[in-house]
């Protein structure tokens, strides 16, 4: 057991090791701090431009302000994770031609795979930072550092990454199986989530429907729960659709549909792992 | 008259702006005539490939020259391109979604072949090559070796005037190797105008197929002739092993022309003559002198020095 | 002198695979129809949430099917020579004949089904779904915005894919990085005047500006707060389309003889 766990720790600290390689050695380090920072504050600019828009200044209505900036700042960690994780699969596969090497190899690739994804993840951590500081310096975001509930925050983000990762491995099981336009497999998947999980607007704006499949998405439970520890006692949860619950339910929501979602993920990836060895699809070649 | 390649003082460095450069090709000079099938053999970083990527223009060189056809690489490229290809040892050009046939079809309308022309020239050199029952399989599906017949098969689709092959019979079996040297060396004397540069790590292909081989390391040419007078080089006899039914007068065998030395040894109802001479053209007389002593020839071999032999000697070490 | 034969057989060689795997991979139709859309319908509800004018709805889904050439562009067409260096396929591109804009063209060209029912079923599926109303007054000028706008488009796309010839991961970032600004500058998905006078001006280099910029006062009509009128946008895109064409041909031949000069032209991971 011993052994075997020491085996995952260094599969993992070297799969992010090479995860880190491949996303930050491409150029200087200043060059690589400019793209992590226009990147996500651009991103995010685009709906502080449609709100201003609409309501002619931040102050027109900063509870919404509020609650679709936080929301959009940590939609960047669905994002990346997502694509992080399900991207490794065609990388190693098409270009780098390295994934049959790594499948035959004695780790496991769940753990491969979540390793390559850290160095994604640690980059959208910057990138959210970077928006929420500016959220605070040029939109008068009312963000505290001592008001923030930083127990709640990290519990949060701890669940929600496990849960988003598991999600990204589902779907780079996905992508042993499909061609190299798999990648609208991620824009799909993510775009499902920012319509339906409270991303940028209330869950109430949604039909019915579409409400109730929020609710059974764990990342909705993660977006208000991370929003009320970023402003606690603000009311944010009260247009959110999701503010008769408490804390602790929100968290128990988190834990129970993530745990799902974990189980169903593996459950997944486990039968598309399966298929692709059936099919010999892990050494294809999809490219046009 | 214009040579197929023609190479002078020609020299390529990489890198060079923190460190010192690295030089791939040092001061070359090399000449390729019309019609020759012609051998490049060298080290793993001799820098056959960096030479052929200039003379096919992926490359500038650094200084020097190189003409191919008769147009310079560098300002005449858009000359040269229509009429050349290559071919590389384990490449993995192409798209895994579609067969072989339409992998080949997409290449030959790069050149601006007609399709039906493109398709009946890929069918022939299907059969040609024992590909054709490949011919619709998609490519992810097919074999290493079948790919890299595909990847021959590509070369000549275009029908080139020079063709460049880059270890061309990298992971194929003996069959395979067997049928594209019989290709190579039909297509280039049985067409005029056509010429082939040929790199390889399999000496008996390169002895067995070139006109003339130079033998390239650290980026210069350490020797330019054709395998036999290469192997002179390193020794200008050759030996005969010839197993006969015994004999009389066997010291006779000193005394015809160019025979150097001999040794013979009979054991029972064999006798192992080995012969050293000057000249291989002395096998006729000694065969003569064998026939009328009623020596009759059971086994007869011809040991000479071997391209590796050459290369050995030369590079200080074998090909790696 | 212009082999228009050669260069038309490559053309229709490269778009070749392109069409083949578009018939051969269906699950495009899943993940490059339906599943773009969701993005789409966020937007929407996004604008629905701050109760903005329906109109607003609208050019969402506009501005979600142009995403659909944007993004054949730039991660199909410019930066497909880093995917063939990495396969070996750029070299034997290289070496062949052809005009380095007629592998680009035929991409583009072979991209163009998934694209355009990308779009088209973006706009359908907006305006049913999402009852977004257009008004078609001026089909003649919303097809010449619109194919301006694409020639152009993919212009600038050639120009962009130069870079790939000379560097790698590093231009795939840079790329990348570009995304999220041209939405931002470009106005996908709302009125480019709300950027300001002078930014709107210089999106306006970006074909993608003024063509989405006319598209909305064609289909919107005058309350779509255009920026130029739909006349000079024309002429604008036109004259783009002209200019990016050339950038391209003598963007792709400089970065060509530069990779050859520093050996890159063929170095694959970088």
């Amino acid at each position: 057991m011993k052994e075997r766990i020491a085996g995952h720790w260094r599969t993992f600290r070297w799969a992010s090791w090479l995860g880190w390689q491949m996303e930050a050695n491409w150029t200087n380090w200043y060059l690589f701090i400019i793209y992590s920072i226009a990147k996500p504050i651009a991103g995010t600019l685009i709906v502080v431009i449609m709100y201003l828009i609409v309501f002619g200044g931040v102050t027109g209505n900063p509870t919404f302000f509020s609650y679709m900036y936080l929301g959009n700042a940590f939609y960047i960690f669905i994002g990346q994770a997502l694509f992080g994780t399900t991207w490794v699969i065609h990388e190693d596969r098409e270009h780098y031609q390295t994934l049959k090497q790594i499948y035959m190899a004695p780790i496991s690739l769940f753990v491969y795979l979540i390793g390559r994804a850290m160095a994604k993840i640690a980059v959208a951590g910057m990138a959210v930072i970077i928006t929420l500081a500016f959220g605070m310096l040029a939109l008068g975001l009312p963000l505290a550092l001592l008001n923030i509930d930083w127990a709640l925050l990290a519990l949060a983000m701890l669940i929600g990454l496990l849960c988003m990762v598991s999600i990204g491995v589902a779907l780079a099981g996905i992508t042993f199986l499909t061609a190299k336009h798999g990648y609208g497999i991620n824009e799909g998947v993510a775009g499902m989530f920012y319509l339906f999980c409270g991303a940028i607007f209330p869950l109430t704006v949604l039909p019915d429907w579409g409400q109730a499949v929020g609710r059974a998405i764990p990342i909705t439970y993660w977006l208000e729960i991370t929003r009320r520890a970023m402003l606690p006692n603000s009311g944010i949860s009260s247009i959110s659709g999701l503010g008769d619950y408490s804390n602790i339910q929100i968290l128990s929501f988190l834990l129970l549909s993530a745990g799902i979602f974990l189980v169903l993920s593996i459950g997944i990836f486990k039968y598309a792992d399966y298929l692709a060895r059936k099919k010999g699809k892990l050494d294809m070649s999809t490219s046009y | 008259m214009v040579h197929a390649i023609e190479v002078n003082d020609l020299t390529r460095l990489f890198g060079g702006k923190k460190t010192e450069p690295s030089v791939a090709l040092d001061h070359l000079d090399l000449m390729v005539e019309e019609g020759e099938l012609f051998g490049l053999l060298g080290p793993n970083g001799a820098g056959k490939t960096t030479l052929i990527k200039i003379l096919s223009t992926l490359l500038l060189p650094s200084s020097g020259s190189a003409k191919v056809l008769g147009y310079d690489v560098v300002k005449e490229a858009a000359k040269i391109r229509p009429r050349i290809n290559m071919v590389s040892g384990g490449e993995t050009s192409g798209y895994g979604l579609l067969t072989v046939r339409e992998n080949l079809w997409m290449f030959s309308q790069f050149y601006g072949i007609p399709g039906r022309e493109a398709k009946t020239t890929i069918d022939d050199l299907l059969v040609k090559f024992d590909l054709l029952d490949k011919g619709d399989a998609k490519v992810r599906t097919i074999s290493t070796g079948q790919r890299q017949k595909m990847n021959v098969v590509r070369g000549f689709v275009t029908d080139p005037d020079l063709l460049y092959l880059d270890e061309p019979t990298l992971g194929l079996d003996v069959n395979a190797s067997l049928i594209i040297r019989e290709h190579l060396r039909s297509w280039v004397k049985g067409n005029k105008g056509k010429t082939l540069l040929l790199t390889t790590h399999y000496m008996m292909e390169a002895d067995e197929l070139c006109d003339r081989v130079a033998i390239i390391n650290n980026g210069r040419i350490l020797a330019c002739d054709s395998p036999k007078n290469l192997k002179k080089l390193i020794s200008k006899n050759t030996t005969f092993s010839i197993e006969t039914t015994p004999f009389g007068d066997v010291n006779g065998l000193s005394s015809l022309r160019g025979v150097t030395g001999y040794s013979a040894e009979t054991n029972g109802e064999h006798t192992m003559l080995k012969l050293v001479t000057e000249d291989e053209s002395s096998i006729s007389d000694i065969i003569s002198y064998l026939t009328q002593r009623n020596a009759k020839i059971i086994s007869f071999n011809k040991n000479e020095p071997t391209l590796e032999d050459v290369f050995i000697q030369m590079v200080g070490r074998g090909l790696e | 002198m212009i082999d228009w034969r050669l260069n038309g057989r490559a053309i229709i060689g490269r778009a070749y695979p392109r069409v083949l795997g578009v018939m051969r991979e269906p699950s495009w139709i899943l993940f490059d129809i339906f599943l773009p859309l969701l993005g789409i319908a966020a937007y929407i509800y996004y604008y629905r949430a701050m109760n903005a004018p329906e109109m607003y709805a609208g050019f969402i889904v506009i501005g979600g099917a142009m995403t659909a050439y944007w993004m054949n562009v730039l991660w199909s067409m410019a930066t497909q020579f880093y995917w063939e260096k990495e396969v070996g396929n750029l070299q034997l591109y290289m070496l062949a004949p052809m005009s380095r804009m007629s592998v680009l063209g035929g991409m583009a060209l072979g991209g163009m089904l998934m694209t355009t029912v990308r779009a088209v079923s973006t706009v359908l599926l907006g305006v049913f779904l999402f009852n977004v109303h257009l008004t078609l007054t001026q089909p003649l000028e919303l097809t010449l915005v619109f194919s301006f706008t694409l020639i152009a488009l993919y212009g600038m796309g050639m120009m962009f894919s130069s870079l790939f010839l000379m560097w790698g991961r590093s231009a795939m970032q840079m790329t990348s990085l570009l995304q999220e600004p041209i939405y931002l500058v470009s106005g996908f998905y709302f009125p480019v005047r709300a950027m300001g006078y002078w930014v709107a001006l210089g999106a306006s280099i970006l074909p993608i500006t003024l063509g989405l910029d006319g598209m909305r006062q064609l289909l919107f009509g005058a309350s779509s707060n255009g920026f130029l009128p739909v006349d000079v946008e024309i002429i604008v895109l036109a004259v783009l389309a002209v200019v990016f064409f050339f950038l391209a041909r003598y963007f792709l031949d400089f970065m060509e003889t530069m990779s050859k000069r520093e050996g890159r032209l063929t170095l694959r991971w970088q």
